[in-house]
């Protein structure tokens, strides 16, 4: 029965993690980024959600279109603000150009956490889910809203899959991720091809941040932690790995889960942390990493 | 017999799968010096990495006055008495020239918090001995090249080493500071000590060396005295490929018309190097024009200067339009396509799919009878069309390179060294599709090679490039009585 | 020449900052109705804090390393401190010197993956230590008194002035000792191994040997200030010496006030606490407008505030 629950839950939240660290690891292999303001992208998202829903009536589909939409909005105003001026700046040294992007990127996320508790308090809000009810899900009550959350994650990374495979600007963002020099050799501007990786980054980490907040509910509070997880995640799958993030989001999201049940809810990041230090010490590229 | 300083046997490294160097075995003697070359990928720098103790060897033995040295680390290996010049350095910004080299003179001690009164005046004469006293108290910011060249050479024999290796020693400098540079490195063999140095060419170190060891894909090729090296059979094909035999076509691209690809007065500066000097080439409609040069001779750096991928002085225009505004991109897009040395393919995706990005500006009809054409081209790629590019062996990668750039219809293709290695089986298929493409297609053609003997058959006019300048320009047939002799 | 020149700006510059400083509890005569005990309790803060920046700075403007969990070395020190003052009931100078010792053991902790890791990876090592100290804190809430914190018995003083003095001392004697540190000859071996490992090891430095002294270095400045602050405030809590937050307002402080330049670090130090108190009476949108600042310093001074002003002359 716990051992049920367990899975369903887990599942759920693990499927959440995937969708919000592939966006993040799509840039980082797209462009060699590492976006600290991540969580300020899903908080803003399930924010403007909630605001519009409650405020302007909206309809919840159309407010979390509209959240989407702002995670967008975000997403580009982070690269414009805090990553492309240091990648330009002459009076940066390359080599510390990492280092500037990771200060800029968490300042920056300090200061959407800061607004956002300036304006709607540190007060966590719930966006209302896109299904109510329960299911029945191997037996164990489930709200259909969990279920439809991994049922969207699953559907909106089979989509990018597709996207990815079949369009040609997804195979020339896959292709960027590979060897973006091959690709200016091949005619693509690269500048565009990072907005773009910005612009899927935004709608992934959107959904994400808007079914988070139907789910756990999103704060001021979360974004910390949501960057820190995300970052673990793609860490431990290997910086720049698809499917290796994706492995991680579920080991990670498990052993949450699984604390979380069995140990103390309080203690539910701990074992994450410990494996991930594990993996550092041992296998510093991660699990699928490329290096 | 002078001292055996230095002796190297049985020197081996694998990189994984990769044996880097194999089985080198030398000597090294008070008062001589060595000249280890070897073209790119040779594994001449990992030998003295290894020697430096940067590297780890896998097998084989390394003595310093007969005590075994293998596999020490680095800051013993130097305590020892063994000093390395980087060819790339990174000197500290914040330091004036005189702490540079006051810097390598410190005690490596946590207890000395200062240094030792004499240590001024030490630093001093070193500075002096390599020429930087008129600059001692200048920010490394502030030198010109050769300067920050000499500080290398000063941070490295400050130690009083008894063994000195120096990495391309003449790199990026113009031929007056190549002098000079030549002139200290006699002075340190004259005081006494061991000295290897890595170069490229045998012709760069030719008038330095006392003994010359030739390395290609880890192994030793040949050794002796620079001229033996030079006149040595394997070296030979090695460098130049064979016989040299001229192509030449008659009739091609004559006439008046302005030329499809003229670069005028280009110099490229990689920091503080010189990588081109003042370069001009014109190129016309259906010419197919080698640039030949050893490695580092500025071949990559004009081929990248055109392609739009790092910044000159100069100008450079194609089909009448001038190309400095314009990005990589664009500028392959209008047909100004390269091939780059390090192939850039895709490495994860298929052979298809890296020729439908190739073709990805294209309409679908176009796209499809392009990569019709270019599989019954490279019959091999069509065999291996749903193979990982990665997977590829390095001649079907080559061909999967040059065909990707062909997929974008060039008006000019770049072809930057195809022939780095590959087996001669390889070269003479890829000869034949060169020949083919020259004979059917209206594509113009710049082909960057060491090879003097691949590059030679198929072209129309001949470019020789050493040290960052254009030397010889004429007709293949003349290369051999006038350039050939000076070229290697 | 220029470079005497340069170091003896930095001297005059440090005098003359530091008899303002020793100036500001005899305001009060001055200009009467000033609240001098609210201005001293500010800088004896921003005096601490100065030092945990400077602690940052020598790692990662000297030995190359980028720690983004400075406060997992302050929150070592000042927990070891605070518990044993609590349970042991030992007088303050043992409290502290304990502290030295647990944060020595946490540097030591953090060199080894750092001599093995680069850049971001060593990064989130670091980043991972201050989650977990965090955790292991709450999880033995018993002793630690979780996220509320736990008080103190014994504080330094009482009196303001008293404080502020001890804290004024502390931070001479600091930053005398890692810009001393910084400047000698291990401070330039440092420098070139942070720069370049391999060079600096062809050179003849055993470049574990000199990360592993700034390392202990580091922690033990770290712990002891995290010690003595909470000494200080009477309390030690999370909020003030583990979370995130602060880890980050010491990173900003130190590039703030210029990297690589160790005396910077307490200009920005101070700058920022400062800046946070008239901006107060914005509440939360204070850290917003710190933040901002930071960030266009970042963008448009990247060599920071000191920075700035020292370093004419060293590039064309």
């Amino acid at each position: 029965m716990l051992g049920y629950e367990i899975f369903v839950d887990g599942f759920a939240i693990s499927s959440l993690y995937a969708l919000g660290a592939v966006g993040f690891t799509l840039i980082f292999g797209v462009s060699g980024v590492l976006n600290l303001a991540h969580g300020g992208t899903m908080v803003v998202a399930a924010m403007i959600a909630w605001l519009v829903i409650g405020d302007l009536h909206t309809g919840v589909l159309g407010g979390a279109l509209i959240g989407i939409i702002a995670a967008i909005a975000f997403a580009f105003a982070t690269y414009f603000a805090a990553v492309r001026p240091i990648q330009r700046s002459r009076a940066i040294p390359k080599e510390e150009t990492e280092i500037f992007i990771l200060t800029s990127t968490l300042l920056w996320g300090i200061m959407i956490q800061t607004a956002i508790a300036y304006f709607f308090t540190t007060n966590p809000v719930t966006v209302p889910p896109l299904v109510p009810g329960v299911v029945h899900v191997l037996s164990v009550r489930t709200p259909s809203n969990e279920v439809l959350i991994a049922v969207l994650c699953w559907l909106v990374m089979a989509l990018l899959w597709l996207f990815v495979s079949r369009t040609r600007a997804g195979k020339a963002l896959l292709a960027a991720s590979i060897n973006p020099r091959a690709l200016t050799l091949c005619g693509f501007e690269l500048s565009r091809i990072h907005l773009l990786v910005w612009a899927i980054y935004g709608v992934l980490a959107g959904i994400a941040g808007v079914l988070l907040g139907t789910y756990l509910g999103a704060s001021s509070d979360n974004i910390g932690p949501l960057t820190a997880s995300a970052f673990s995640i793609v860490i431990l799958g290997g910086l720049g790995s698809v499917p290796g993030s994706l492995i991680a989001a579920y080991v990670v999201g498990y052993f949450e889960t699984i604390t979380a049940y069995l140990v103390a809810p309080t203690l539910r990041s701990i074992p994450a942390l410990i494996i991930l230090v594990l993996v550092l010490y041992i296998r510093p590229q991660g699990i699928l990493g490329r290096r | 017999m002078r001292t055996e300083r230095l002796a190297v046997a049985g020197l081996t490294k694998r990189f994984g799968g990769l044996v880097a160097v194999k089985d080198i075995a030398f000597a090294l003697h008070d008062g001589e010096i060595l000249g280890l070359i070897g073209p790119n990928g040779s594994g001449k720098s990992t030998v003295i990495k290894l020697i430096m103790g940067i590297e780890r060897p896998t097998a084989g033995s390394i003595t310093l006055d007969g005590t075994e040295i293998a596999g020490w680390p680095a800051h013993r290996i130097s305590r020892a008495g063994i000093g390395i010049v980087f060819q790339h350095s990174r000197p500290l910004h914040r330091q004036t020239v005189l702490e540079h080299v006051k810097l390598a003179l410190l005690p490596d001690s946590l207890l000395r918090l200062a240094a030792d009164p004499h240590v001024d005046a030490r630093a001093r004469a070193i500075a002096e001995r390599v020429g930087l006293e008129r600059v001692l108290d200048r920010y490394p910011g502030t030198l010109p090249f050769a300067d920050l060249r000499r500080l290398e050479l000063a941070k490295a024999i400050a130690r009083d080493p008894s063994v000195v290796l120096v990495d391309e020693p003449f790199a990026g400098l113009t031929a007056s500071e190549i002098a000079e540079f030549a002139g200290l490195i006699r002075s340190l063999r004259d005081a006494g000590r061991a000295l290897l140095l890595v170069d490229h060419n045998v012709k760069s170190v030719a008038a330095l060396v006392d003994r010359v060891l030739a390395m290609y894909l880890g192994e030793r090729i040949a050794e002796g005295s620079a001229e033996e090296v030079m006149r040595d059979e394997t070296v030979r094909r090695v460098y130049l490929g064979g016989a040299i035999e001229a192509g030449g076509r008659t009739g091609v691209a004559e006439g008046t018309a302005a030329p499809l690809l003229e670069v005028d007065g280009v110099s490229v500066l990689y920091g503080k190097a010189q990588a081109l000097d003042r370069v001009s080439i014109a190129i016309r409609e259906r010419e197919f024009v080698s640039i030949v040069g050893l490695n580092g001779a500025g071949k990559t750096s004009l081929f990248n200067a055109i392609s739009g991928f790092v910044a000159y002085s100069g100008s450079i225009r194609f089909g009448g339009r001038n190309l400095a505004t314009q990005s990589a991109a664009a500028i392959a897009r209008s047909g100004l396509v390269q091939c780059p040395e390090t192939r850039e393919l895709f490495g994860d995706l298929s052979v298809r799919e890296n020729l439908e990005l190739g073709g990805s500006h294209l309409g679908a009809t176009e796209r499809a009878e392009q990569l019709a054409w270019l599989l019954d081209l490279f019959p091999i790629l069509s065999e291996r069309a749903q193979q990982a590019a990665r997977t590829l062996s390095g001649g079907e990668q080559q061909m999967l390179a040059i065909a990707r750039a062909l997929m974008m219809r060039p008006r000019l293709l770049i072809l930057d060294e195809p022939t780095l290695g590959l087996a001669p089986v390889i070269l003479s298929q890829l000869s034949k599709a060169l020949a083919r493409l020259r004979e059917t297609t209206e594509i113009t053609f710049l082909l960057g090679e060491q090879n003097v003997t691949f590059a030679l058959p198929h072209a129309d006019r001949v470019y020789v490039l050493e040290h960052a300048r254009i030397i010889w320009e004429g007709e293949p047939k003349r290369f051999a009585e006038e350039a050939g002799a000076a070229y290697l | 020449m220029t470079r005497s020149l340069l170091s003896s700006r930095v001297f005059l510059g440090s005098v003359v900052v530091l008899a303002l400083a020793a100036l500001v509890p005899f305001l009060g005569r001055v200009v009467p109705f000033i609240a001098v005990p609210y201005a001293l309790g500010v800088l004896t803060s921003a005096y601490y804090f100065g030092v945990f920046a400077m602690s940052w700075d020598l790692l990662f403007g000297y030995a190359g390393e980028v720690n983004f969990g400075p406060t997992f070395l302050i929150g070592l020190g000042a927990y070891a401190a605070a518990l044993i003052n609590n349970i042991l009931h030992w007088p303050i100078l043992p409290c502290v010197i304990a502290a030295a010792v647990a944060a020595l053991a946490g540097g030591l902790m953090l060199a080894l993956p750092a001599l093995r890791l680069r850049g971001p990876y060593f990064g989130l090592v670091t980043l991972v230590a201050v989650l977990l100290l965090q955790d292991v804190i709450v999880v033995f809430a018993h002793w630690t008194g979780g996220e509320i914190g736990m008080t103190v018995p014994d504080v330094l003083s009482i009196s303001a002035d008293t404080n502020y003095w001890i804290a004024l001392a502390f931070l001479v004697v600091s930053a005398a000792i890692i810009y001393g540190y910084a400047r000698s000859s291990l401070g330039l071996i440092l420098q070139a191994a942070g720069q370049d490992p391999v060079e600096a090891a062809a050179l003849g430095f055993n470049v574990a040997k000199h990360k592993l002294a700034a390392f202990s270095l580091s922690a033990i400045m770290s712990g002891v200030a995290g010690a003595m602050l909470i000494f200080y405030l009477g309390s030690a809590s999370v909020d003030v010496v583990v979370d995130l937050a602060i880890a980050v307002q010491v990173i900003i402080a130190a590039v703030l006030g210029g990297r690589r330049t160790i005396l910077g670090s307490v200009i920005g130090a101070v700058f920022l606490i400062l800046a946070g108190q008239v901006l107060l009476p914005l509440g939360q949108l204070s850290t917003f407008v710190v933040a901002l600042i930071a960030l266009l310093v970042i963008l448009f001074f990247p060599d920071g505030l000191l920075g700035q002003f020292l370093h004419v002359g060293e590039r064309e």
